[in-house]
């Protein structure tokens, strides 16, 4: 039993017995039956029908079988159809003729029922699957063709001399000319001025774009390529060009490139964008740690005050001992050592504060946490004096150095320093301000400020870190916004954690320094 | 008894830093002071008692317990020790509450060697004054102390303005006897004036009065 297929088969024969014999044995096998008795009927309805097989008888009158045929295949419509003649004639150049005009195959009278099926079935197969095929190539076509339309970057496909054997309607539009115009010139003649290289000789003495692929099939990507329009303007390009191969033999490339100007113009407006923000945020910065440094200029002047006094009292008596002839040089030379001493610490509380407030900023270093911290604690102990409350570094012993700016790092933890003693002594409490340092991943280190005070509301949590939000009296709501902008700049984050017993956290991350 | 301004005065100095303890400690001595130093108000406290002599040179600024409390425990405890307080640029507020809580003086850091010593000098009259004064007082109590109760009841007659004759109708005792006492009271009070006599027990007078 042979599978059934579903297509149409017309049946064209003079003879009314013979189109009844032809219909008996072809009916009840799933394909749609149509007959016609003369040649210009067989034509109609196979012109409305499309039917896949057409059984032909040759002699017919008027028109006959060859001319049928003759004209199906003439026609686009019904040219792929099967003709099988169906003749008496069992001559071969009759055959030869048949076979000469289109026709598929040929079926001797009388004829076989098993091989009229036989036949029939095969070609019907063969025209629904080449029909198939057909309709899938038509698809497949319309899918490139439209995506080539739509694409908006530019596409050539090259010979291997770079003459441009294809060009969508976008390489037209970047370059200022119509697909027509650009089909057949030479790649490197139209976009580059350059000479087209004549005969055989190679291009792989040059180095212009795109001819490392075409002579050599070596992929290329390249940007702020400047190309020619056809009126000899010139804009910058990026493109990708990749080999094409043809039974693995170079046939040229395939070359796909865009208009970058205003890409680079809006990558430009980008980069001045990020500068401006860098500059005000620098700026912000120097302005904030102005006024740190004025509000604790009153504990500078005290700590510079300390050696200054020693200093001024170390004088005197050295005076002293000089004006009453004391000789006992020893002591002299150990009270001068003293003034050394002190002085040298008056300057290092100097250098310090020069530090704090330098402008602009230093730039990422590598930087060990601990000094860091322990430069930033004294810093704050002018405050912590102020405050009656301490502060208590402490440091893992797995925690790598990071790589950040110091001055704005130092910056941010004393700002969260001074807020946690200001929160501690608005209590009344004496307890510790808490900084610990980390290790949080093998390239990331974790600093915490944690104090007993009085900690954050719940409902400021979520607005903590906005600008111009502030739960202090006297804020102006900059501090924690800044000192994330400030993080973040230095590629960490910081956050508010809830300590189970009241008070207040803050954490920020700093990325460890790679490996020396 | 040894005359209370007679004890040796020294300089006490509290001072949390360092280097201006040691610096000051050398100064003073060299302008021939003793001199004795503390790191913090609470190691004064723990050495304090009120046989010391002299006055304190005390930061205002420290951590832990500061000067304006080390002042406050002290006058708790009656302490006549002067006070100068050393304070820091900005610190005025501050001097003028310890001012307020009766300290002699204050000096601002870094001072010049002359305006210290100056006000050390100063102050340590002002102990030396109040210890004299101190001691004048003591021996006066003392010296009632050793009257009888008759004397005693004479003596405040006396103070009170009351004549001989007064007296002894009021104590029904003769003038005579009146006479006698009071003699015995100007012997034991070291004095030949009652105007004399009146000032030193009014000087007392709240002490004699308690106890």
């Amino acid at each position: 039993m042979i599978e059934s297929v579903n297509a149409t088969v017309l049946l064209v024969d003079d003879n009314a017995q013979n189109l009844q014999v032809l219909y008996e044995t072809l009916k009840d096998r799933g394909y749609k039956l149509l007959v016609a008795n003369d040649g210009d009927k067989a034509l109609t309805l196979a012109e409305r029908h499309l039917p896949e097989v057409i059984l032909l008888d040759i002699m017919m009158p008027g028109l006959d079988g060859y001319e049928v045929c003759r004209r199906l295949k003439s026609s686009a419509r019904t040219a792929d159809t099967a003709v099988i003649f169906l003749s008496a004639l069992d001559d071969v150049d009759a055959k030869v003729k048949g076979f000469g005009l289109g026709g598929a195959d040929y079926i001797a009278k009388p004829f076989q029922p098993q091989e009229v099926v036989a036949r029939v079935h095969t070609h019907a197969q063969v025209i629904l699957l080449e029909r198939e095929l057909q309709a899938r190539n038509q698809k497949l076509e319309n899918d490139q063709s439209r995506i080539l339309n739509a694409i908006s970057e530019g596409i050539y496909g090259l010979d291997p001399k770079g003459r441009i054997v294809f060009a969508n309607p976008a390489a037209a539009m970047i370059t200022g000319s119509t697909p027509n115009e650009l089909t057949g010139r030479n790649f490197f003649e139209l976009h580059f001025a350059a000479a087209p290289p004549v005969g055989d000789e190679d291009l792989t003495t040059a180095s212009l774009p795109v001819q490392a692929t075409c002579s050599q099939g070596v992929a290329e990507h390249r940007r702020n390529i400047a190309m020619l329009r056809r009126d000899g303007s010139s804009f910058l390009a990026e493109y990708r060009a990749t080999p094409k191969l043809e039974n693995d033999q170079l046939a040229g490339a395939v070359v796909v490139f865009r208009d970058i100007t205003s890409e680079l113009d809006n990558d430009r407006a980008l980069e001045n964008a990020r500068e401006t923000v860098q500059q005000q945020r620098d700026q912000l910065a120097h302005a904030s740690r102005m006024a740190t440094m004025g509000e604790m200029a009153a504990g500078f002047a005290h700590e510079i005050n300390q050696p200054l006094t020693a200093i001024t009292n170390y004088a005197r008596v050295t005076l002293r001992m000089l004006a009453e002839d004391q000789t006992d040089q020893d002591l002299i030379r150990q009270t001068l050592g003293k003034i050394e001493a002190q002085s040298h610490r008056a300057s290092e509380i100097i250098r310090r504060i020069r530090t704090f407030v330098k402008k602009p900023a230093a730039g990422k270093e590598v930087l060990s946490v601990r000094s860091l911290l322990e430069e930033t604690r004294q810093f704050a102990e002018v405050d912590a004096k102020n405050n009656e409350v301490d502060i208590q570094v402490t440091v893992e012993e797995d925690v790598p150095d990071v790589l950040a700016d110091p001055v704005q790092v130092q910056q941010v933890a004393l700002n969260l320093i001074r807020n946690a003693l200001e929160s501690t002594r608005s209590l009344g409490r004496d307890l510790p301000v808490l900084v610990h340092a980390e290790r949080q991943s093998a390239d990331c280190v974790k600093i915490t400020v944690t104090d007993q005070g009085e900690g954050v509301p719940e409902e400021a949590e979520d607005r903590l870190f906005l600008p111009f939000y502030t739960t202090k009296e006297s804020g102006m709501g900059i501090g924690l916004a800044l000192c994330r902008s400030l993080i973040q700049a230095q590629g960490g984050d910081i956050r508010f954690e809830r300590p189970e017993g009241g008070g207040a956290c803050f954490a920020f991350t700093l990325p460890a320094a790679p490996a020396a | 008894m040894k005359d209370m301004s007679d004890i040796e005065q020294t300089v006490y100095v509290v001072e949390d830093d360092e280097a201006v303890r040691d610096s000051l400690e050398l100064l003073l001595k060299s302008a021939g002071k003793s001199v004795k130093t503390y790191e913090t108000a609470n190691a004064f406290l723990h050495d304090y008692s009120d046989r010391m002599a002299g006055c304190i040179v005390l930061d205002i600024r420290m951590p832990g317990m500061d000067g304006l409390e080390l002042q406050k425990k002290l006058n708790e405890r009656h302490s006549l020790l002067p006070i100068i307080f050393v304070t820091g640029h900005g610190d005025v507020p501050m001097a003028v509450d310890a001012m307020k809580e009766g300290a002699v003086d204050f000096i601002q850091k870094p001072y010049r060697e002359e305006a210290l010593l100056e006000k050390i000098e100063a102050a340590l009259e002002q102990d030396r004054e109040q210890r004299k004064t101190l001691g004048e007082k003591q021996e006066i109590i003392r010296r009632i102390k050793t009257l009888t109760p008759r004397e005693r009841e004479i003596m405040d007659r006396m103070i009170a303005g009351q004549a001989n004759k007064v007296i002894a109708i009021e104590l029904e005792i003769s003038q005579r006897t009146v006479e006698i006492h009071r003699s015995r009271v100007m012997h034991k009070m070291g004095t030949h004036s009652l105007a004399h006599l009146v000032r030193m027990v009014l000087s007392v007078k709240d002490r004699i009065d308690a106890g």
